[in-house]
């Protein structure tokens, strides 16, 4: 599946010369972004958002969830819902207050979703989900059992419909602007681990695995 | 004002995790950058939008466009669900149904009013810099008219609130416990790289203080 030309939802508006649907820039920010936000419709109409974790594979993205969440419960069963992701990469500074803005890339997927049954699509996910927060992950944990892959509720919506609204580059001001003795000029900003700290449980004699010392986002660049 | 459960914020999953404080509840909305905002569209399906907020008080400032359709929905008067979420730690268990993330994150129910008061709309605007980044409002050149014509704030209060917080290392099952697999937690941080200055900045101008040392919040 590819994504669709923009519709009437996923069309940026506000400063449309941001606009991104080429699918490996959105698979890119998709991919990078920690957590995402989950919005459904609750029973009374109103609007429902959580924060989650989601993966992608190829063209599909996943949700995680739990059977134990009456809001996830509540969009298992194909219903509409929208999901952000937001990564900041800087904050642009600009002469005059008006002018201020972020280096960000965004991405907005509209979608039905359908819940993930079959336990070998559900044992794809779970490999995908853990490598998405910490890569290299999966293949050293534990995996899980069946059962266990039978408690976790994993919703997947195609992209298809959806689109990514990048924003980088220096500030832009009028001319006017220019000449005013304030500093402009882009602050960067970067998601950086700290030192690992052992579960006060760990096997002595454990060792912590490179890919937990070396843990980065891919795509971001080294702070 | 004292934060109370609604239906819609109460926590079912993990209740243990609830901090119904409303100290709690500012202080996430104050450390996290940028916040989304979701409504239902005219067609009954869920919209949502990324931007920033600040917080004065009770009073929760959105930062909006007279262009994106997003903020006609919202100054039409739709009730929105505001999301802010902060990720602390990775947590590491030894099997990976376990692993989970040390995070704060505050749900937010509302109907934001248009901010057209001017005294209004300056201190929300100051607010919205300085939760960006604290100094800078006092810095940067002031809005002139026509900025403030082209500048949607919209306020909402923060009452029907709820946060959610996890904290500590990760759970294994006790037959888990012993295996051979690292397990712990992995602190994130929001660090800055070094200022970048504008190609047109004008020579002798110098970084400000503000810059360096930046963290949320």
């Amino acid at each position: 599946m590819t994504i669709d030309a923009p519709t009437p939802r996923t069309r940026v508006r506000r400063l449309p010369e941001l606009g991104v649907y080429e699918r490996e820039q959105v698979h890119a920010i998709l991919d990078e972004a920690l957590y995402c936000h989950l919005a459904w419709i609750g029973d009374d109409g109103d609007p429902r958002v959580i924060p989650t974790i989601h993966t992608r594979i190829d063209d599909t993205l996943y949700v995680h969830g739990s059977n134990a969440s009456t809001t996830l419960r509540g969009i298992k069963a194909g219903v509409p819902v929208a999901i952000a992701v937001t990564i900041v990469d800087g904050i642009r500074f600009a002469r005059s207050m008006f002018e201020h803005s972020m280096n960000y890339r965004t991405v907005i997927v509209y979608g039905t979703t359908e819940e993930v049954t079959d336990i070998q699509e559900l044992s794809r996910v779970f490999d995908a989900i853990t490598d998405q927060v910490a890569p290299g992950r999966s293949a050293d944990a534990r995996r899980p059992s069946d059962d266990e892959l039978r408690q976790t509720t994993f919703v997947k919506v195609p992209l298809s419909e959806c689109s990514a609204k990048i924003s980088d580059g220096s500030p832009e001001e009028p001319d006017d602007d220019l000449a005013l003795d304030v500093w402009a000029g882009i602050l960067p900003l970067h998601t950086t681990p700290g030192e690992p700290q052992d579960d006060p449980l760990l096997k002595p004699g454990t060792p912590q695995p490179p890919y937990v010392a070396n843990w980065r986002r891919p795509g971001a660049t080294p702070a | 004002m004292p934060i109370t459960p609604s239906d819609r914020t109460q926590i079912h999953r993990h209740p243990e995790r609830t901090a119904p404080d409303a100290a709690i509840v500012h202080a996430i909305i104050d450390e996290a950058l940028t916040c989304t905002v979701s409504w239902v569209d005219d067609e009954g399906r869920p919209r949502s939008l990324p931007t920033i907020q600040a917080r004065i008080d009770d009073i929760l400032y959105l930062h909006g466009s007279r262009a994106a359709r997003a903020w006609k929905a919202v100054a039409a008067g739709a009730e929105v669900c505001v999301v802010a979420t902060v990720i602390d730690e990775l947590v590491l268990a030894r099997t990976s149904p376990h692993h989970s993330m040390n995070y704060r994150s505050v749900v937010l129910y509302g109907t934001p009013r248009e901010v057209t008061d001017r005294d209004e709309l300056y201190a929300a605007a100051m607010a919205i810099t300085h939760h960006v980044l604290p100094g800078r409002e006092a810095d940067a050149a002031e809005p002139r008219d026509k900025d403030w014509r082209e500048t949607l704030l919209f306020a909402m209060p923060i009452e029907e609130a709820s946060a959610k917080i996890r904290t500590g290392p990760p759970v294994d099952d006790e037959e888990d416990v012993a295996l051979d697999v690292w397990a712990g937690t992995l602190p994130l941080h929001t660090v800055v790289g070094d200022p970048v200055p504008a190609p047109d900045l004008r020579a002798g101008i110098a970084t400000p203080d503000y810059l360096t040392g930046y963290r949320r919040p």
